[in-house]
């Protein structure tokens, strides 16, 4: 099983390496002739205005939030998936209570509003 | 054994075998050195597949609107990804000033060798795979979240509001499409009995190999569930919200420009390949068909898939951003979830070996018939699903004109004498 | 050295590394790239352990969704540019992680130092067995026993397994719920009236403070910013 996954890692040095040379042989290739107006940030031609890193909408983190109860949900069912075929109608069962205990969850924040996105 | 239809298997063979027998010396050297080499090739193939699937879309897109596309560069305009390359190569590229120049620069590695990543344990022919890992479909869908932080990355790096926002649009969008994309990768594995994606191929093919049945007949709900959420995870088009010029700019990759914008283009397009070839081997059957060497099918198959992307992006306006999260969340996850469920159960009670007949009753029945009940399942949750959003759909407008209409009315009353 | 000690020799160097610059950068959102750079090195170990679905259960779990998070909560908090890496338990935790790394050093490292649980008077309370434990003899079950090509399975089955681990499998569900519940209460629509008196609760909280602060001596002041606003140029 390490051999199997050498590989990827295998894949993702000479990626690196490879996107990387390309960066780098793109820069010695590229005019470089930077002034402060091109250095600056870009926002239509406005002049930018405050802070960039402003707080962001309580939102984004429930739906995070939700996106790891399914994430959890996924990573243990998966395996349960793989031996499927072995299992008890009583596992399967329970397996069933478990993705239903979860979609409660889903429509409790569906309920109360949480996934509305105005 | 036909010379042509194991060709790719022929020559990797050939390779290797040199490779070993020049670096004998050193089994881990030659190891190292096949490894590398086959790592480099995967990678070519997913570079140049990039550049001409830029020509052939722009060409698609284009005949679609009534339009030409690219026609200059080259005869019918072939030679216009490489005038791009080139552009991209030599065209100058600025960091912003006010930039967190470590995480700005880096992100556009991180999306590109993630996203080349995934094509370690894609199968193109039977023994032509980077590496068979037991956990196949799990890595794909593991690896995929390397671009989301390398979207993050790209927004914060460049210090830039339309950025940081569009990064936490897109952000938002793929965790929420991993979704139901997760739920039906299950459903598969459920059938096919296990992650690797060789495995699921073989299950999809006869013990003779000519194709059996592909899971989109058992799982067509699935299918069409995991074709969306595919499209929404590579933000394409109707789900690009991300790069909703009219509202945000070009998104998280505003700032980018010259070579490092080019592989977050390299990346967007080769997420799109590797969706399409995902989608072929857990849905079509893989490489798995008849007379044309397997190689030639799994491309076609994977070409079909991403000219059904092409078309709808030809096609479809773009969706809002609470449509989006509405789609996503209050239907498709809902549907999977239930078709989840009845899969197991169905699954359980008509089981197609003996060993899952033994462990619980059940009635055995042959592949084909069970294929045939999974379907009508598929089929009936589906219209189900369907008929319950476009209730509620209904009801939902005629709320909203009964509160028009009653506006409306106050306003008449108040400008009233 | 075999090929694996050196993988493991690098990982371990990297994580170590990230982790040290977790705890002492200022900038929130560098220090949460370099937590996920020590969730990779943490998968890679599972690499070495030989169970490739743990490793890709923690890439998931952990960078694709709970990185996201911390992401997500960081961009919650006003001024994360310039955190002030310490506090006043700083120096306590220091120490505490040091000793522990001594102590696991002594008992697993290559002097393997062992301590009789049954001469130390709260240990042996703690871990009544019939014979003496000793510390840094662990009797590891598992040890050096090859994972079996089935593990996928068998990790599928035992979750599911009345004798094994089919309660804690269900009590996740209900902890998930739980923990969404209460996101989905703190991220409501509040009304007005509501927010109003919220916000007179933390003003009220924060001239006490305030108060508090100008009684005590005159704090350390806050470095601001380190990103001024971007220069400003006509074009």
């Amino acid at each position: 099983m390490r051999t199997d996954f050498a590989f990827v890692g295998v894949m993702l040095v000479t990626a690196a390496l490879l996107m990387g040379v390309t960066l780098i042989a793109a820069s010695f290739l590229r005019p470089k002739k930077p002034n402060k107006a091109k250095l600056d940030t870009y926002e239509c031609g406005m002049t930018t205005v405050g802070d960039t890193w402003v707080q962001f909408r309580v939102q984004y983190y429930v739906l995070a939030l939700v996106f790891v109860l399914f994430d959890i949900e996924a990573i243990l069912l998966f395996p349960i998936a793989v031996a499927f075929n072995s299992l008890t109608l009583f596992a399967v069962l329970n397996v069933v209570l478990f993705i239903i205990v979860l979609l409660i969850a889903l429509l409790y924040a569906w309920r109360k509003g949480a996934l509305e996105w105005e | 054994m036909d010379v042509i239809s194991n060709l790719l298997k022929i020559l990797s063979d050939f390779v290797a075998d040199l490779i070993r027998s020049i670096l004998g010396f050193s089994p881990f050297l030659a190891d190292l050195v096949t490894m590398g080499l086959a790592a480099v090739v995967l990678i070519t193939f997913a570079a140049l597949s990039f550049m001409g699937l830029t020509y052939v879309e722009r060409k698609v897109v284009a005949r679609i609107q009534d339009r030409v596309g690219p026609n200059q560069a080259g005869p019918f305009g072939l030679l216009q990804p490489l005038a791009d390359g080139i552009k991209m190569f030599t065209k100058e590229d600025t960091t912003p000033a006010s930039a967190d120049r470590w995480v700005y620069n880096l992100a556009p590695l991180v999306i590109a060798v993630f996203a080349l990543a995934s094509f370690a344990v894609i199968p193109l022919a039977p023994g032509v795979v980077g590496t068979d890992l037991n956990v196949g479909v799990f890595y794909l869908l593991a690896i995929g979240s390397g671009s989301i932080i390398a979207i993050l990355m790209a927004g914060w790096g460049s210090n830039n509001k339309y950025a940081l926002l569009g990064a936490f649009r897109t952000v938002a969008q793929l965790v929420g499409y991993e979704v139901p994309m997760l739920l039906n990768i299950i459903a598969v594995v459920l059938i096919a009995g296990s992650m690797s994606l060789i495995d699921i191929i073989n299950h999809q093919t006869l013990a003779d190999g000519n194709p059996g049945i592909p899971h989109i007949v058992y799982l067509p709900l699935a299918a069409l569930v995991f074709l969306i959420s595919g499209i929404a995870e590579t933000a394409r088009s109707p789900f690009d919200l991300l790069e909703a010029e009219s509202e945000i700019v070009a998104g998280f990759h505003v700032e980018y420009s010259g070579m490092k914008f080019a592989l977050f283009f390299l990346g967007e397009y080769v997420n799109a390949l590797a969706v399409s070839l995902v989608f072929t081997v857990l849905f079509l059957g893989g490489y798995a068909g008849p007379i044309l060497p397997p190689y030639v099918w799994m491309l076609l198959k994977a070409a079909v898939v991403i000219f059904i992307f092409m078309w709808l992006r030809g096609t479809l306006p773009r969706v809002r951003i609470d449509q989006m999260h509405a789609l996503n969340w209050k239907f498709l996850v809902p549907m999977s979830t239930v078709n989840l469920i009845l899969v197991m159960i169905a699954v359980k009670l008509f089981p197609t070996s003996e060993a899952a007949a033994r462990a619980f009753g059940g009635i055995l029945v042959t592949p084909a018939a069970q294929a045939l009940i999974l379907f009508t399942l598929n089929i009936i949750v589906l219209l189900v699903s369907l008929s319950l959003a476009s209730r509620a759909a209904r009801k939902q407008r005629l709320a909203e004109a009964e509160l028009l209409e009653r506006r409306r009315a106050a306003n008449m009353a108040a400008v009233a004498p | 050295m075999t090929i694996q000690q050196v993988v493991f020799a690098v990982l371990a160097v990297a994580v170590i590394g990230a982790a040290l610059f977790v705890v002492t950068t200022g900038n929130l959102f560098r220090g949460a790239l370099m937590l996920i750079l020590v969730f990779f090195g943490m998968a890679g170990f599972y690499v070495l352990l030989d169970n490739g679905l743990f490793a890709v259960a923690q890439v998931m779990i952990y960078i694709g969704a709970i990185s996201i998070l911390i992401i997500f909560a960081v961009m919650l908090t006003r001024g994360m540019q310039a955190m002030i890496p310490r506090n006043a338990q700083a120096t306590g935790a220091a120490v505490a992680a040091a000793a522990l790394f001594v102590a696991i050093f002594l008992a697993f490292g290559p002097l393997r130092l062992t301590v009789d649980f049954s001469a130390v008077p709260v240990l042996s309370a703690l871990f009544r067995t019939e014979t003496a434990r000793t510390l840094g003899d662990v009797p590891w079950q598992y040890a050096n026993q090859p994972v079996p090509e089935t593990y996928i399975a068998d990790f599928g089955r035992a979750l599911v397994n009345i004798n094994q681990y089919l309660l804690p499998f269900l009590l996740i569900a209900f902890l998930v719920d739980a923990v969404l519940a209460g996101a989905v209460h703190l991220a409501r629509q509040r009304k007005p009236a509501e927010l109003i008196a919220e916000r007179r609760e933390i003003a009220e909280e924060e001239a006490e403070e305030a108060a508090a602060l100008r009684g005590a001596a005159s704090p350390e002041p806050l470095p601001q910013g380190a990103m001024a606003a971007t220069t400003t140029q006509d074009h």
